[in-house]
């Protein structure tokens, strides 16, 4: 039986095919997210890549920010549910996962059989999140894919004592203009989200295994300064960025 | 009336309160505007009619004027409503020093509102002590002063003790029908809201009329189906989305730790030598607040005990942006809850909210949480 997650995100859409609710046939990522043709696109691909149709779907699961206007789903799950899901398969021993996307940070607490047990989400501010680091890379013209590579060559992090973006941005700005090492700017940066987010996530007692998912997760800057400010080492799957799609889908399988 | 009309009425106030006082005032009433808990009974002895004000979901402009950034939006929509001409008519605005923001908001009202005379009413800190009491008293005596200075009419303490059994009969209704539409999960959380709302907009003796009748034909009425029991907890959960999102979840509100619902109907008056005494001794009496100094944080306890009694499964607290009240209580109601096996959820509100989709998110996985 195959089932499908479809995760459509403020910045990105993510899909996933399921056989039998063990093993994931295909998946797709397109940048785009609600309000796009992505999630479309998205589906498109992850259908072609498992050499199936729409119709070998016994049910489909939306999550993400754009889950309500999906037409084609039975399912509409929230993000923090499928997360749960998605990273307990992958990391069947995880309790406590920290979800950074392009416009909010989540924390997800699980007990020993993967069942959510607390959450915690940080809402209306954009600082800790994927889109401070979209705005910081935009002002130092580095592609944010880059930026981990180059907060490996610090020689001393930079701090951003700022925690709103607008500020952080003209603090910056003025650390540029003081001459300030773009590698130790870029370190920086990625401290500063993981500082946020590590102390979000500190109001929920943290349990190893910890793990990370969403968008930022792929960046080890912010993965390495999360381990510092949790003292606690951070599992990271090259799939982060997928829990969410893979939970819908795991979530259509239990339903269908 | 049928349980929806009389729900529907209760909504028609809530959601128009201008309508309300223009009825009064056409009826030749003077209307005194109160929030929080402010004396209201010495208004109604006094024959005005008192009005709730505690601002409204809308767009703030002009009042940006007078208040920082970093203030609650309840005080601020409050100051826009006024300078908007949304309260003309009314006479007075008594305003109580309980949160800093309500201090500045009395200063700022002087200013932004002329044509409504601001009223101080300055509580003690340590209201407990008979020191307390007599500075309670103090404060009420010269609210009642400015009031005659108005031109309402005389004080008397006779009147007082009629207007206080009026009230002492709306508490108990109050929490009459608070607990009886918990036993109905087929109210919404929206109409449960509504007969909570509408008490600030009507003469108790009115109000209390009509949640007899709801009383009686809920009495009649056989409950629905259950659904997932909800404690709430803040400062206010007036918001229609956010009411229409927990409907649509399956989460039922049973009990409250809200202020502007069941907080106003916890403490009663205890026989004193004068009925302004009786008075004191109400406000003396009231705990597990917020807004009321509390070296024990009695409200956590409650809050646990309550949601316990109720079968509340979860607590959803409703944190007013910017409200430091409030924000330092959250982390002590989180342990606690956690403590006692109760989930709690937190998204932070204010009046301009108008978008709700992370509050819709993180309601969606508190259902989930609760359902397990
Ligand atoms: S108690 Fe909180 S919400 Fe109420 S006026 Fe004070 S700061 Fe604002």
């Amino acid at each position: 039986m195959y089932t499908f997650g479809i995760d459509i995100g403020s910045t990105t859409s993510k899909c996933v095919v399921l056989k039998d609710g063990t093993e994931i046939v295909s998946s797709s990522l397109f940048v785009g997210g609600i309000g796009t043709k992505s999630p479309f696109l998205a589906r498109e691909e992850a259908l072609k890549k498992a050499g199936i149709t729409d119709k070998d779907i016994s049910g489909t699961a939306a999550t993400g920010y754009g889950r309500n206007r999906t037409e084609d789903a039975d399912f509409n799950v929230s993000e923090l549910s499928c997360h749960a899901l998605g990273a307990h398969f992958i990391f069947p021993r995880v309790r406590t996962i920290i979800d950074i996307g392009g416009q909010d940070a989540k924390v997800i607490s699980l007990s020993g059989d993967g069942k959510m047990r607390d959450f915690l989400m940080n809402d209306k501010c954009a600082a800790g999140t994927g889109r401070f680091l979209d705005v910081m890379a935009a002002i130092l013209q580095v592609p944010v894919n880059e930026m981990e590579g180059m907060a490996q060559k610090a020689q001393k992090i930079s701090q951003i004592s700022s925690t709103c973006t607008v500020f952080a941005e003209s603090e910056v700005i003025s650390q540029l203009a003081n001459g300030v090492e773009m590698p130790d700017l870029i370190a920086g940066i990625c401290d500063s989200v993981a500082g946020r987010v590590a102390s979000l996530a500190k109001r929920i007692t943290i349990v190893p295994e910890v793990c990370m998912s969403g968008g930022v997760a792929r960046n080890g800057g912010v993965r390495l300064a999360m381990e510092r400010y949790l003292g606690t080492e951070i599992r990271f799957s090259e799939q982060a960025q997928l829990f969410g799609a893979i939970g819908a889908a795991l979530y259509a399988f239990q339903k269908s | 009336m049928s349980v929806k009309e009389i729900l529907g009425r209760f909504h028609e106030i809530a959601a128009d309160p201008k309508a309300m006082k223009d009825k009064y005032l056409s009826e030749g009433r003077e209307i005194v505007l109160v929030n929080y808990y402010t004396p209201e009974e010495i208004v109604h002895s006094m024959g005005a009619v008192p009005m709730g004000a505690w601002g409204a979901d809308v767009k703030i402009n002009e009042a940006k004027k007078y208040f920082p950034t970093f203030i609650c939006s309840i005080v601020q929509s409050a100051v826009e409503l006024g300078m908007k001409g949304e309260y003309a008519g009314a006479k007075a605005f008594i305003i109580p020093s309980l949160c800093d923001s309500l201090k500045v908001m009395g200063q700022n009202w002087k200013v932004a509102v002329p044509s409504i005379k601001f009223i101080p009413m300055t509580y003690p800190q340590n209201r407990k002590p008979e020191y307390g009491a007599q500075f309670t008293k103090a404060g009420y005596e010269r609210v009642i002063s400015e009031l005659e200075e108005l031109g309402l009419p005389r004080f008397s303490d006779e009147k007082l003790k009629a207007s206080l059994s009026v009230y002492e009969e709306h508490n108990r209704v109050m929490n009459e029908v608070s607990e009886l539409m918990a036993s109905h999960p087929e109210i919404s959380n929206q109409e449960r809201s509504d007969v909570f709302k509408s008490a600030f907009f009507m003469l108790k003796e009115e109000h209390t009329a009509l949640v007899k009748e709801l009383i009686n034909a809920l009495k009649e009425q056989k409950p629905g189906t259950d659904k997932l029991k909800i404690m709430t907890s803040g400062i206010i959960c007036d918001a229609p989305d956010i009411l229409k999102i927990l409907d649509e979840n399956g989460l039922q509100i049973v009990c409250d730790d809200v202020c502007t619902e069941t907080r106003q109907y916890r403490a009663s008056y205890k026989e004193k030598a004068t009925a302004l005494d009786s008075l004191v001794s109400k406000f003396c009496d009231m705990d597990q607040d917020t807004l009321l100094y509390d070296a024990d944080k009695t409200r956590i306890d409650y809050i646990v005990e309550k949601a316990k009694k109720t079968g509340a499964k979860g607590v959803l607290l409703l944190l007013t942006k910017f409200c430091d009240p409030e924000e330092f209580d959250a982390p002590m109601i989180r342990k606690a809850c956690e403590k006692a096996g109760l989930s709690v959820n937190i998204i932070e509100i204010d009046r301009q909210m108008v978008n709700y989709e992370q509050a819709r998110t993180s309601i969606e996985t508190f259902r989930d949480l609760l359902n397990g």
